[in-house]
């Protein structure tokens, strides 16, 4: 009887300890197999950079791309989408503006303003921006657009946190 | 700017700049008919948010505007008339009502205050497609919006 009893209290600890390590081993091992075979939307390219696009598709001319990040606003942790114009300058670099309007934070648009087709135009209060984001004196606007931070890595670029410039 | 104390501040210094009140028009029922009325709310929130998000600088997006599916035509306009002539009293000559329920196609007293999107089951759809149809609409919102804007600058 004393035996029986021994055995199955044995057979029990064996069979949570598997258990409870078995749970443990999956925690660990989870993260890090999603972690493997998600590399691209995870951040890959240091703390809060995010791949936005394939540097070859990046032109002169400004185009909109839209990223994933995550945002707190006060409690509420949420995934915002972001927005970025980017393109390459007459030395063939990179850059990438911040769209929101820094009068009153709108979204500014890419030649959207007939009369000054290669500028920014914001379409609240008729702010412009040349293509390097300079305001226009004579806009609203007081200060150029926030320039966001970025990083190329393996063929794509990364953008981060934007910045005033 | 939206409906939180932050953002009022900012229209306080700013109330010359902001002219345009986005109201969302959105029926509420609990009745059998729940699952219509709620797809004839979720879309048009979506896109008033991301109007804000966009105009952010000139608009104020207010909270819904909501009315009973059994409530009678003549008491909702007579609330929403009030709204619009309190908002145009103090000096928000602007009001856009957003909403997916076509009860109010063609309503006189709404006028071309009214934007009526037809409503979209966002739910069956993937992401990618879903961005797809909300930015098309709202691009087709903010003509709408600028286009009255034009010549108050
Ligand atoms: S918010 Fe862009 S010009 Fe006013």
């Amino acid at each position: 009887m004393a035996n029986k009893d021994e055995v199955s209290r044995r057979q029990f600890l064996n069979y949570t300890l598997t258990g409870v390590g078995g749970f443990m081993a999956a925690g660990m091992l989870l993260p890090m197999v999603r972690f493997a075979i998600d590399p691209v939307l995870k951040q890959g390219a240091g703390q809060d950079m995010v791949a936005v696009v394939e540097e070859n598709e990046i032109t002169e001319e400004p185009q909109r791309f839209t990223f994933k990040v995550n945002q707190k606003d006060g409690w509420y942790e949420s995934e915002v989408t972001q927005a970025a114009w980017v393109f390459k300058d007459k030395n063939g670099d990179i850059v990438a503006l911040s769209p929101i309007c820094k009068h009153l934070g709108c979204t500014v648009d890419w030649g959207t303003d007939p009369s000054h087709p290669n500028q920014f135009y914001c379409p609240c209060h008729g702010g412009r921006y040349t293509k390097d984001g300079t305001n226009v004196k004579g806009t609203p606007p007081l200060a150029p657009l926030d320039v966001y931070k970025k990083e190329v890595k393996d063929g794509k670029l990364y953008l981060g946190q934007a910045e005033p410039q | 700017m939206k409906w939180c104390s932050k953002d009022l501040d900012m229209y306080l210094q700013a109330s010359e700049y902001v002219d345009t009140a986005i109201v969302p028009l959105i029926p509420i029922t609990w009745g059998a008919q729940k699952k219509n009325v709620i797809l004839k709310g979720e879309f048009p929130l979506i896109l008033s948010e991301e109007i804000e998000r966009q105009l952010k600088g000139r608009v104020f997006l207010f909270p819904a505007m909501t009315y009973l599916a059994s409530e009678l035509d003549e008491d909702v306009l007579k609330r929403i008339s009030a709204l619009t002539s309190e908002l145009e009293h103090e000096g928000m000559p602007f009001t856009v009502f957003i909403t997916s329920d076509a009860r109010w196609t063609g309503s006189e007293e709404l006028g071309d205050r009214l934007v009526n999107i037809p409503p979209v089951p966002l739910e069956h759809m993937d992401e990618e497609y879903q961005r797809e149809i909300v930015s098309e609409q709202v691009k087709h919102i903010l003509q709408i919006v600028t286009k009255k804007w034009q010549n108050t600058l």
